[in-house]
């Protein structure tokens, strides 16, 4: 123990920064009186803050009426750093941090890295400011929450929910879901599907009816990618949430905590999508290009209708349901996979797997603190989600109506045409869709109810939208699917969908044994995995699961199960916990 | 004399030598967060951990022997930028010698993540090799060009030199006009035609450059970068075409531990330059004067 | 004359003129080969984007627009941008050519103690990589971060560049330095009046291939930048594309609005943005080029020797 801590001191002085993290972020807490936040900010000095932004998608200053809006009232403006857009994986934050400043407001994952920059004394204490922090205090259970060992308010909640924990978190789509493409479907007389297998026919029959899309192009049952191939192959790993069966790693859990297995166990879920895949590809079903292409290629794959399933809403549907294949009566639908329990996460009462925090180096704390206390409040919650089917301000795009909220012309154009319709100057100009908030994270759950105007955040759940979003496309799939409106009011009237309460469970950090043995173990699964759904024969298929498990072994697969089935149970009990407590 | 190179000494003392003082994480758990004195020490234990399992031994003994197998393949074929520069060199149009050399680097300048998309469209199973060899009639199925795991080493050795060879010229070409032309004149008046030109003038005389190129890449032999690799990479030809670079990232060692990222690229460090002393002392022996 | 210029002169041998038409016909199908990658990306970045993500442009533009282009050309602080990167490239190329030039020459210089040593010092820092975040500490200590001069100061010294000025002033004849020695002249009177002219070849070749490094190169300001003022061109071009990236990743989390595609054939993907940004990276690149060959060209003037 000496011995090292004799190193460290011997290269500190050389290496600056690199040791003295640590050292400042010791220091003892201020007892600091209460400070408010509470005064009219606009008057303030000009300030530009560094948002050090995990989920952003837009790197460099805030701009557009979002933009204003902050200006007017904080007379503030963004420079947001977004690691996904500078690239480079983990390289801008683990360099800033080492320089000991990460930003004035920083968005990173609770849990691993938020406990670090705790620690290691890059972000502040907002004691003093919390108590005048109103907005937030609503959620105080969830500030406790998550602040649960720290000395002190390090880190405030992300989509935070006054739901129950039981409750779905997605709106009217779930994520999952097994989507076909509807019109072919109805053509084929809506034959009846029991279970996962029984697709291969029916999208046999959709494809040999279709065998060209209209660009000349042939169609195909299922087109893969393997762009997002992490610990398994991404696209086997969808199936399993048709039953309720999440990944957990390596573990794969029913998420109502009934089941635990491996993924690479011969009855599991993962292998069962394998096997699907094979015979898909052996009925002539899937795409030959799906192993070399990438998500673009694929995407627009979809969006030529060469494909006719899709395991995601956001997929099929995004590419393919325009407003002019809707009219027609084209488009990609939920099926009515009579077996199917579909995976839904619940409402995070505690909040999410994100956390806004304020730097430690800081110029205006108070006025940061202000700020993200302000995103807790109905008009923050309102302008700060306008990307993920939010509102966004009131009265530009929508206005109360006689019943409820209702979106404005200009809101219609703005949010259901692309964005490009240019904002009137006394909100900011430019393009509705350059100027919404690019911090990309929101502070409330759009489905929860905004006080304002007692329908939820989320336009999609307005009566006045949902009268207007009728199409031939979902009159047809309406008829069929016992009347249901929207496929989440589907699959919770059929039972049909399984809702992990929102626990907000982050799974411990591996050791750095576990981690070097999980990623040498997930590169042979993706390999093996993908060579499997293209075997030639039964009997290659079986001979490379086998040499999967085999090899997978090898590099220790069954010491990071046993992590992972551990997490996978403990994030089971939080769950139980949260459903108890507020269910 | 020594004043005056003395600032750019700094210069490299400062950015490049005095940074290796990082090595020292590769003992530690490293968290920047916490700093060196708020992270574990943990001795050589992501050198071990490199090699503690017989499947992996197994897995990283393929990595090398895809790693010497296409560095020896790039070595093999570094003759071929000079000769590209003097048979350019043998043309007498200068227009045509120009736009020849402009689109040969053109290449060069080319993302691989592009290269892959062309290729895409060439080679896929729907790409425009594919189709066309069918509509002659010449195949049935459609040939696996992206997907196969034959031939892998030879593909990539064939796409990086399209892509490198016209740049990779560059140096030679200049060297080229370096060259003393009272050397070719008393050739020319010893009756020497263009070949014998060629080969006792204009090759010795790009010797130098070369030999150095070539220790330098022998040096470099584990460093293929990963680039290439990684966009042509898939499950079916993944076990020929994991070079060390790729390898390490395939198995996220450079994203998630800082520590066994700086204890590899030290490792190859180590590695490299032995080989350049090596490299340098046989080339010292076999032409009496050191290169380096 | 011309002939002078364009390369040595031979004696007509047989088998020369066959010889000249496998050379001509064997360059034109290479360079072919090698043009009509970059012929591919202009053509597919004025296609329709549905189709050219599928692969399906290949000889002819299909469903020409050029929204492209007006969306990428219509970025904010392209113009800055586009300032920093001439700045960078131009000062960078000029302190790293000149650098290469005098280190390499004083590197064949004996008066130099130790030379040997420096240069092996030097050569060594290529196979070297300290790893990214002592560097970023280094160079935040010393106040570069957010500075122009973190794009010029690391790159000045060159080892490669180096190596190549050395090798080629060795395969200078020695009596060049020598007659300018018995006229007295002092090192740097020499370096810049006798050997500086002498190496134009090689420092062309080195001018190019800093420059296009400096063109090109977004790592740095990556690290090291975060005022937009100091964004050159490339990294720019870079988070734009990236921006298109990730927010198709997004979509994994958050469902788009599903009302919100208007027109697939000009919705930009990240191929299209990439495909136009390599053609709009790489043009300035070939219009400058041909500057530099005609020095690829000159055969060694050696007048004060031959005379």
């Amino acid at each position: 123990m000496r011995s090292h801590k004799a190193i460290a001191m011997m290269v500190a002085p050389l290496l600056g920064i690199l040791s003295l993290a640590a050292c400042t972020g010791s220091g003892t807490p201020e007892d600091a009186e209460a400070v408010s936040i509470d005064q009219d900010w606009s008057k303030a000095e000009p300030l530009t803050i560094d948002v050090f932004d995990g989920p952003a998608n837009y790197q460099g200053i805030q701009g557009g009426w979002f933009a204003k809006v902050v200006k007017d009232k904080f007379n503030m403006e963004l420079n947001i750093l977004a690691p996904a857009v500078a690239g480079g994986g983990d390289t801008l934050y683990n360099t800033r941090v080492a320089g000991g400043e990460l930003g004035d407001l920083v968005i990173v994952g609770k849990g691993k890295q938020a406990d670090e920059l705790v620690e290691g004394g890059l972000l502040l204490d907002a004691s003093p400011y919390y108590e005048s922090m109103k907005n937030v205090s609503a959620y105080d259970t969830a500030v406790q929450y998550l602040n649960e060992g720290k000395d002190g308010v390090y880190t405030f909640p992300t989509v935070v929910s006054s739901l129950k924990p039981t409750e779905p978190s997605e709106g009217v789509d779930p994520t999952f879901g097994p989507y076909l493409r509807w019109d072919y479907y109805a053509e084929a007389g809506y034959p009846e599907i029991g279970t996962l297998e029984d697709l291969l026919p029916v999208l046999k029959e959709m494809q040999d009816a279709h065998p060209k899309a209209d660009n000349g192009k042939p169609t195909y049952a299922m087109s893969l990618f393997k762009d997002w191939d992490g610990n398994v192959m991404t696209m086997a790993g969808q199936p399993p949430a048709l039953y309720g069966y999440e990944h957990v790693a390596f573990a794969e859990a029913k998420a109502d905590g009934s089941d635990y297995h491996g993924v690479l166990d011969p009855e599991s879920q993962y292998v069962r999508a394998l096997k699907f895949y094979y015979e898909a590809n052996q009925m002539g079903l899937v795409d030959p290009e799906s192993t070399t292409q990438n998500y673009d290629t694929m995407f627009a794959k979809y969006q030529a209708g060469q494909v006719l399933l899709s395991w995601w809403p956001w997929l099929g549907q995004s590419a393919y349901n325009t407003e002019q294949n809707m009219a027609k009566g084209k488009g990609f639908q939920i099926a009515p996979m009579q077996d199917q329990t579909v995976l839904s996460r619940g409402a995070d009462v505690y909040g999410g797997g994100l956390i806004f925090g304020i730097g430690s180096k800081a110029e205006d704390p108070a006025r940061i603190a202000a700020f993200i206390d302000w995103l807790y409040s109905p008009e923050g919650v309102e302008s700060n989600s306008s990307d993920n089917a939010g509102a966004g301000p009131k009265g530009l795009t929508w206005e109360d109506g006689p019943d409820g909220p209702e979106l404005t012309d200009f809101g219609r154009k703005a949010i259901l045409e692309g964005g490009d319709e240019e904002v009137p100057a006394e909100w900011g100009g430019g393009a509705y869709r350059d100027g919404g908030s690019a911090l990309n994270v929101s502070g409330v759950l759009q489905n929860d109810e905004d006080p304002r105007t007692g329908y939820p955040y989320n336009y999609k759940f307005w009566p006045s939208y949902q009268e207007t979003a009728a199409n031939p496309l979902t009159e047809d799939w309406s008829e069929h699917m016992g009347g249901a409106t929207t496929t989440m009011e589907y699959l919770q009237s059929n039972d049909q969908l399984l809702v992990a309460p929102g626990a907000s469970f982050t799974t411990p950090t591996d050791s750095s044994e576990i981690e070097t043995m999980r990623n040498q173990v997930k590169a042979t699964i993706v390999e093996h995995s993908w060579k499997m759904a293209f075997a030639k024969d039964e009997a290659e298929f079986e001979a490379l699961l086998a040499e999967m498990q085999e090899t997978a072994n090898g590099l220790g697969y069954e010491k990071v199960l046993e992590v992972d089935l551990a997490n996978a149970k403990a994030q089971n009990e939080a769950r139980e916990a949260v459903a108890n407590e507020f269910g | 004399m020594f004043l005056v190179v003395l600032p750019f000494l700094v210069l490299v003392f400062v950015f490049s030598y005095l940074p290796l003082l990082g090595w020292v994480t590769a003992l530690y758990d490293y968290k920047p967060a916490l700093g060196l004195g708020g992270s574990e020490f943990v001795g050589l234990q992501w050198f071990e951990i490199l090699v503690s399992s017989e499947t992996q031994l197994q897995q990283i003994g393929q990595v090398l022997a895809n790693t010497l197998a296409m560095s020896f393949l790039g070595i093999a074929t570094s003759l071929l930028p000079v000769f590209f520069a003097m048979l350019l060199n043998e043309v007498r149009s200068t227009w045509f010698r120009n736009t020849v050399q402009t689109l040969t680097t053109l290449p060069n300048f080319i993302s691989w993540v592009l290269v892959y998309m062309i290729a895409f469209s060439l080679f896929s199973t729907s790409g425009l090799v594919n189709t066309t060899l069918h509509d002659w009639g010449l195949i049935t199925v459609p040939m696996k060009f992206l997907d196969t795991d034959q031939h892998v080493w030879l593909t990539m050795l064939a796409w990086s030199l399209w892509k490198g060879l016209g740049w990779g010229a560059i140096m030679y070409l200049a060297a080229i006009a370096g060259i003393d032309q009272s050397l070719y004149e008393s050739a020319r008046i010893d009756g020497a035609n263009r070949f014998q030109l060629m080969r006792y003038i204009t090759f010795p005389q790009l010797m130098p450059t070369y030999v150095v190129l070539l220790i330098l890449s022998i040096a470099s032999i584990l460093n293929n970068g990963m680039e290439q690799y990684f966009v042509f990479q898939n499950a079916f030809n993944r076990e020929h075409i994991q070079v060390l670079d790729l390898y390490v990232y395939n198995i996220g060692m450079t994203g998630n531990s800082l520590s066994m990222a700086t204890a590899l690229s030290m490792l190859k460090s180590l590695i490299s330059l032995a080989l350049l002393i090596a490299a340098n002392a046989i080339a010292k022996r076999a032409r009496g004067t050191s290169i380096i | 004359m011309t002939t002078m210029d364009t390369g040595p002169h031979w004696r007509h041998a047989r088998g020369d003129i066959p010889f000249a038409i496998i050379n001509y016909a064997g360059f034109l199908l290479f360079a072919l080969v090698c043009g009509y990658p970059f012929y591919y990306l202009i053509i597919n970045s004025v296609s329709a984007n549905d189709i050219s993500a599928l692969g399906d442009v290949r000889l002819l533009p299909v469903g020409l627009h050029l929204s492209n282009y007006e969306q990428i050309l219509g970025l904010p602080g392209l113009t800055s941008s586009l300032l920093v990167s001439i700045a960078r490239t131009v000062i960078g190329t000029g302190a790293t050519v000149l650098a290469s030039a005098f280190l390499g020459f004083m590197f064949t210089q004996e008066r130099l103690q130790n030379r040997s040593l420096w240069y092996r010092l030097v050569i060594f820092t290529m196979y070297f990589n300290a790893g990214l975040i002592p560097v970023y500490v280094t160079i935040h200590t010393l106040g570069l971060t957010n500075n122009f001069w973190v794009y010029i100061l690391p790159a000045i010294v060159q080892p490669f560049n180096i190596i190549l000025v050395k090798t080629y002033v060795e395969s200078l004849p020695q009596s060049l330095q020598e007659a300018a020695e018995l006229d007295g002249a002092g090192i740097v009177t020499i370096f810049f009046r006798i050997m500086l002219p002498n190496m134009t070849p090689i420092l062309a070749t080195v001018a190019i291939f800093s420059a296009v490094a400096q063109w090109n190169s977004f790592q740095d300001t990556l690290l090291y930048v975060t005022d937009q003022r100091l964004y050159p061109l490339q990294y720019t071009l870079y988070t734009y594309l990236n921006q298109a990236n990730s927010l198709a990743q997004a979509a994994q989390n958050a469902q788009g609005n599903l009302g919100a595609i208007v027109s697939a054939a000009t919705t930009q993907t990240p191929t299209s943005i990439r495909m136009t940004v390599a053609v709009i990276v790489v043009l300035p690149i070939i219009f400058v080029y041909p500057l530099f060959q005609r020095y690829f060209v000159k055969g060694i003037m050696l007048g004060a020797v031959k005379g």
